[in-house]
């Protein structure tokens, strides 16, 4: 009876719940996305054995955030966390063109998980403040974002040194999420 | 025994899946006459117009009407964005071009990336449903005036329609889907995705 009168009042009131995986490979800069979204602060990281999450509460949506270590002896752990996941935040280095296409198969890996499925994705072409970065459009060519045809999904240039880019795709997400049609 | 007629159920009430890519430059409203398509035919109701953010990237509707499942790929208009447009040609059934009647300065721009669009050879045959969109706007352009702007030799190789419409009210745009299913249902283009899918086995 609580948990429908609970529901009812969310449900009223706006208030949804989302658990998003941030993933991405080592170095993405995934962590300091976190605790910008969080604190709004640039916090110094060390490379991420494990997970971090945190809850952001934005646009009357409250994101549970997983921020799970990129590098490549601990991907394959990602999958435990797939189960229930409404949406991904795949963070990409966009100066670190070296590595594009391991991020593009990375990436495309993840999308074939049957548990993700349902999920939309929301891509941050990261690390825009540094010199040689390449843009949007560069990097929807790269991961061959194209290929995706089943579910919502969007790009945003972000710099979370700067901040910028971040929050843009949170309302994208939001909407996303709200229309409920992925 | 019962596969079998499950198969023939299948066939027979099974409705066709059409994918309409939404194309036009930015700020025709493109997501909005989306958000407004879902409303309109889900009877949810869709994202407010303010609330929609230049789109950056994909948006998906899916809608029933009587005899067709339509499956609507909204993508990002910006200048940048278009290259991925062509991305998805090969799989599209039909197109709908969304225009802004009412900012007779886009015209050019609509015009140019329409004629690209009409050019493509993964698109051939292919309906196009042009929407004139923000009716509800003063100023907004007389359609004949927009016609004989927008007139491209190469709409002539296939169905097309002008219509006025406002994904704002929504005005226009039921009469626009149900030409647009006919034009699919009897569009020789529609048979040849069958075929394809047949033979790459998704069917």
């Amino acid at each position: 009876m609580g948990i429908v009168f609970t529901r009812l009042f969310s449900s009223v009131f706006g208030n949804r719940e989302a658990r998003i995986l941030v993933l991405g490979l080592d170095n993405a800069g995934k962590t300091t996305i976190l605790y910008r979204l969080q604190m709004g602060e640039v916090v110094s990281t060390i490379p991420t054995i494990g997970f971090n999450v945190e809850t952001v509460q934005y646009n009357n949506i409250k994101f549970q955030v997983w921020d799970l270590g990129g590098q490549t002896s601990i991907r394959p752990y990602w999958r435990c966390y797939f189960p229930n996941t409404q949406a991904i935040i795949y963070v990409v280095d966009s100066s670190d063109t070296d590595r594009l296409v391991t991020a593009k198969e990375e990436f495309h890996s993840i999308l074939e998980e049957d548990e993700l499925k349902g999920a939309v994705v929301l891509v941050y072409a990261n690390k825009q403040d540094l010199p040689g970065a390449l843009d949007d459009a560069a990097i929807t060519e790269s991961l061959e974002l194209h290929k995706i045809k089943s579910r919502q999904w969007a790009i945003f240039k972000t710099s979370a040194i700067k901040g910028e880019g971040l929050f843009e795709g949170l309302d994208w997400l939001s909407n996303a999420l709200k229309s409920g049609s992925s | 025994m019962f596969s079998l007629a499950h198969g023939l159920w299948k066939y027979i009430f099974n409705k066709t899946e059409f994918h309409v890519l939404v194309l036009g430059v930015d700020k025709a409203g493109k997501t909005t006459l989306l958000e407004k398509l879902k409303s309109t035919y889900l009877k949810g109701e869709g994202l407010p117009p303010d609330l929609i953010v230049p789109t950056v990237g994909l948006n998906i509707g899916r809608i029933e009407d009587a005899n067709a499942k339509l499956i609507f790929w909204d993508l990002g208009g910006q200048v940048g964005l278009r290259t991925i447009w062509e991305k998805y040609y090969q799989e599209a059934h039909a197109i709908i071009y969304v225009i802004d009647a009412a900012a007779a300065s886009s015209f050019e721009d609509a015009k140019f990336a329409l004629e690209k669009v009409l050019r493509h050879e993964d698109l051939k045959g292919a309906p196009v449903l042009i929407f004139a969109n923000k009716q509800d706007l003063p100023g907004v352009i007389p359609e004949e005036e927009l016609t004989r702007h927008l007139h491209l030799k190469e709409l002539n190789e296939r169905p097309y329609m002008f219509q006025a419409v406002s994904a704002y009210d929504g005005r226009g745009i039921k009469s626009g889907i149900d030409w647009l299913v006919e034009q699919m249902e009897k569009s020789k283009r529609t048979e040849v995705l069958r075929e394809r899918a047949v033979v790459a086995g998704q069917i």
